[in-house]
């Protein structure tokens, strides 16, 4: 019987609890992002807004990734439901260049950019639809011509 | 063991895919297990842990101990798993784990009993957060290790 390492058990189980519970809030959370200064995500995956397309929903995958499995999932449901959403994913182990350029540590990670290649938002984790709906209706409602 | 899940997708290693549930069920055991060793302070408990880690590491995540109680106990009485998961990082992770068990044992054995508490600590961390949260460390190390190699190469 060790009193310290009682001491430390319920120690490390706290701060874990504390980690997880933030880890939790974070995952899957759509954060607004104000694009000023940050690269153009359309540029930099060599692609151009074609017909109705308001949005690139760029996703940075690893290969070997489950939840990157099922962001695919996710947004290649929702660009196929929604014309003004282009939705393309990378390897960053093809194009660790493009992680760089946009300051990503972590797969996946979804960035959306509007038809300008402004930085609109962030997600880091399988991302919430209803909150990805709700963050991209007023890019996609258009605004006036 | 590995029926086909039907995604179409290659098999990339020679493990099958995961249970999730099982990863979940393995790391929780394997919490209680490191909770006792910092509070028995025993060297041996630690290193049985790391034998534990060592089989799924080295041998492949087929033989990781908890992994085939949860196959024979455990999984026969839930349904099939909705999606499965991808067993290199959980093997890494594992690879991770017994580095910490095996140092921890060390400090135990050797009177460095600080060296063997902080080794079985971080160990447990990491343990219950996949546990508790399904958030697995050593896979994000996985993932960050995967892309330095590729940007180097």
């Amino acid at each position: 019987m060790s009193g310290t390492g009682l001491v430390v058990l319920i120690a490390a189980l706290a701060l874990a609890t504390a980690v997880g519970l933030v880890l939790r809030a974070r995952n899957g959370r759509v954060r607004t992002t104000t694009g000023a200064g940050s690269p153009d995500g359309w540029a930099l995956t060599g692609s151009t807004p074609e017909g109705a397309e308001q949005v690139l929903l760029l996703q940075l995958s690893s290969p070997v990734c489950t939840p990157c499995r099922q962001t695919a999932g996710v947004l290649g449901e929702l660009a196929a439901g929604e014309p003004g959403v282009r939705h393309v994913e990378i390897d960053v182990a093809d194009r660790p260049d493009v992680a760089r350029a946009l300051s990503v540590m972590r797969t996946p990670t979804t960035i959306g950019f509007d038809r300008t290649g402004r930085e609109l938002l962030r997600v880091s984790g399988v991302p919430r639809r209803a909150e990805l709906d709700a963050a991209l209706a007023p890019e996609l409602r258009g605004r006036p011509a | 063991m590995s029926a086909p899940d039907g995604s179409g997708a290659p098999a990339r290693s020679a493990d099958p895919p995961l249970d999730p549930r099982g990863v979940r069920f393995a790391a929780g055991l394997t919490t209680v297990v490191l909770a006792l060793v910092l509070v028995s302070g025993s060297g041996w408990l630690a290193a049985a842990q790391a034998l534990v880690f060592a089989a799924g590491a080295f041998a492949g995540m087929r033989f990781a101990p908890y992994g085939v109680l949860y196959r024979l106990a455990v999984a026969p009485r839930l349904g099939r798993p909705a999606e499965r998961e991808e067993a290199a990082p959980v093997r890494f992770s594992q690879t991770v784990g017994f580095v910490f068990a095996a140092v921890g044992a060390i400090g135990y054995f050797s009177g460095l009993t600080v060296l063997g508490i902080v080794a079985a600590a971080f160990a447990l961390v990491a343990a219950f957060l996949n546990a508790a949260f399904g958030f697995c460390l050593g896979c994000e190390m996985y993932g960050l290790l995967a892309r330095a190699r590729a940007a180097r190469a």
